[in-house]
């Protein structure tokens, strides 16, 4: 037991733990199945309340660790299941299998988290942070700053079904980004509504950034993720190709996308695959417990 | 995925990552009941101010606002009154048809509004829930709370009508009892409504089956009639007085019209419905708590 100590005072703790997580999705698809052995039962085969369904793999097997201090960015194709990743680890969503661990409740900073339409600005206001645990007496005191950076003014007593998609997503982000969050999650949300909202939302998110534990920011602007964050994961089509430090990550990624958009795509898929195959898999290992868990 | 035969990956090296769990909780993760209670408790101020606020929005859109909370039971007592009452005529040989029929209606429309809206609770508000992390009993929670908001200036319409259309009858000591009674029934429906928003959640078809089955439980509770229609047949009635519904609405009659004091068997009946009903809504409840998240 001894070595056992030992060793948990040598690991460092970390934030997010995504232990062997995957995500697959069953959804229905209009995608007519060929049967032509009963042609005359189509009005049956109508009449069938359960569609055609197929399991879309959003995201495949994947262990991560994110340490404190660490800000890591996740890049990659569309639909290669950034936003997935950033879904369960903010437990939106839950994994189909594997585990998620966090040091603290994760916040997404995102577009996403939506509100109850029926009730008023403020009020949403303070039930958004009702919900993230705030008490009144740090609701009252953040109120100001959330309408200031929400940029609503007036507006702040309409119903929020009154509101545009720009004031709704600006005042989703103004509530999320008034809690003081160890774990900040980053979807790719900011460039939404106008300039002066934009320059408002970027210093509120770099005084967030410097205050929190660790970061994770999803972006299409590679020169967003090597400014910000010090590692990079590359995500494609639900695999964890690269992970690395930003620099040779994003030299990666750009390099593979360039050869796609040369139409090379027989290179570009061995170059994916020679990057894929060079990481090593990553096992997560408690040792809090002395059991071992193995990625596939 | 869409890989070809060459592009097979064969990983370098397994690298084992030792990390030291202990201070680290699962995202999501469902805590202990006793542990879920303590915060529910903690996130009370949420579901009182989700319940306030929806109070006052909940009506905003019609030109008569939160008259309608009244004029509702109202317009179904009328209705009753001249079908049941002067066409059908179940209500006779009943002391005070109109007093009987008030109560019947207004106990069972605190019921089955506060089921429906448990019911829902979950599957209405996906947003906050994919949006924050929080006990989600604190939605059903909510509602029933909201619901009894708005009960109490229906329960005062209630006893008004009750002392202003003749006969009117004589305030007692009594009337006291049906707080008690109020309670048991709001506990009854918290139960109930936790347990159908996990079912809900899942299935939602359940949701269309719900105004069936409360509308048989109006039939059974003798609202617009009175049970001793059932006397000749002993099942059908054991059923009906073993029916919570109809337990609390014959209690509050005997308390607020007809001066007795109801019987220690109904009480003993009733807190065993609601309790149980509680005790059950609440864990098997809890038991889906990670499955509400998913879309």
């Amino acid at each position: 037991m001894s070595v056992a100590d030992l060793l948990t005072n040598l690991v460092p703790t970390p934030c997010i733990v995504a232990d062997n997580v995957a995500m697959r999705y069953r959804v229905p698809s209009t995608e007519v199945p060929e049967d032509t052995r009963y042609p005359h039962m189509k009005f049956l085969r109508m009449l069938n309340p359960l569609p055609n369904t197929v399991t879309v793999h959003a995201l495949n097997e994947l262990s991560l660790v994110v340490n404190r201090g660490e800000s890591v960015g996740v890049i990659g194709r569309n639909g290669s299941g950034k936003s997935t990743l950033m879904k369960l680890v903010s437990g939106q969503i839950r994994p189909t299998s594997g585990a998620i661990h966090a040091s603290s409740t994760p916040i997404m900073l995102g577009v996403n988290a939506a509100l109850v339409p029926e009730l008023s600005g403020d009020q949403n206001v303070v039930l958004g942070c009702l919900a993230m645990g705030l008490t009144h007496a740090e609701i009252a005191e953040r109120f100001d700053e959330i309408v200031e950076v929400s940029g609503l003014e007036k507006s702040i007593h309409l119903p929020m079904k009154s509101y545009s998609s720009g004031m709704g997503s600006r005042l989703r982000f103004a509530i999320a980004a008034c809690a003081n969050p160890e774990i900040l999650l980053v979807d790719e949300a900011l460039n939404t509504g106008d300039a002066q909202f934009a320059a408002r939302s970027k210093r509120r998110m770099d005084e967030l950034r410097s205050e929190a534990g660790c970061v994770l920011l999803v972006s299409h602007s590679l020169e967003t993720i090597k400014d910000m964050t010090s590692r990079t994961v590359w995500l494609d089509k639900g695999d964890l190709i690269m992970d690395g430090p930003s620099k040779e990550v994003t030299k990666a990624y750009m390099k593979f996308t360039k050869e796609l958009s040369k139409g090379n795509n027989i290179t570009a898929a061995n170059f994916r695959a020679e990057v894929q195959s060079s990481q090593a898999n990553v096992s997560i290992v408690d040792i809090s417990r002395q059991n071992t868990r193995s990625a596939g | 995925m869409t890989q070809t035969q060459e592009n097979v990956v064969v990983p370098a090296a397994a690298k084992i990552l030792p990390v030291n769990l202990s201070h680290l909780s699962r995202v999501g993760a469902r805590p202990a009941f006793l542990d879920y209670l303590v915060q529910l408790w903690d996130f009370r101020s949420f579901i009182i101010y989700d319940a306030r606020a929806r109070v006052k929005s909940g009506t905003r859109r019609d030109k008569l606002g939160s008259a309608w909370l009244l004029l509702n039971p109202i317009f179904n007592g009328v209705t009753y009154f001249v079908i049941f009452g002067l066409l059908l005529g179940t209500g006779n040989g009943i002391p005070n048809f109109i007093g009987y029929l008030t109560i019947g209606i207004f106990m069972f429309q605190m019921t089955s509004g506060a089921i429906t809206g448990g019911a829902r609770s979950i599957q209405q508000n996906r947003a906050l829930v994919q949006g924050f992390t929080f006990p989600r009993a604190a939605l059903p929670l909510g509602v029933n709370i909201r619901e009894a908001m708005v009960n109490v200036p229906m329960i005062l319409a209630m006893l008004l009508l009750v002392l202003v259309i003749p006969p009117t009858e004589p305030i007692t000591w009594r009337w006291l009892l049906i707080i008690p009674v109020l309670l048991l029934q709001f506990l009854f429906n918290l139960g109930v409504g936790m347990a159908l928003a996990r079912v809900i959640s899942r299935v939602n078809d359940v949701s269309h089956l719900l105004p069936f089955a409360l509308r048989a439980l109006m039939y059974l509770s003798a609202i617009f009639f009175s049970y001793e229609r059932f006397i000749q047949h002993p099942v059908l009635l054991s059923i009906m007085q073993a029916n919570p519904m109809f337990i609390i609405i014959d209690i509050t009659r005997d308390c607020l019209l007809y001066g007795v004091t109801p019987a220690l068997q109904s009480w003993v009946v009733l807190t065993a419905w609601s309790l149980s009903a509680l005790i059950i809504g609440s864990v098997y409840f809890w038991k889906g708590e990670e499955s509400y998240v998913r879309g």
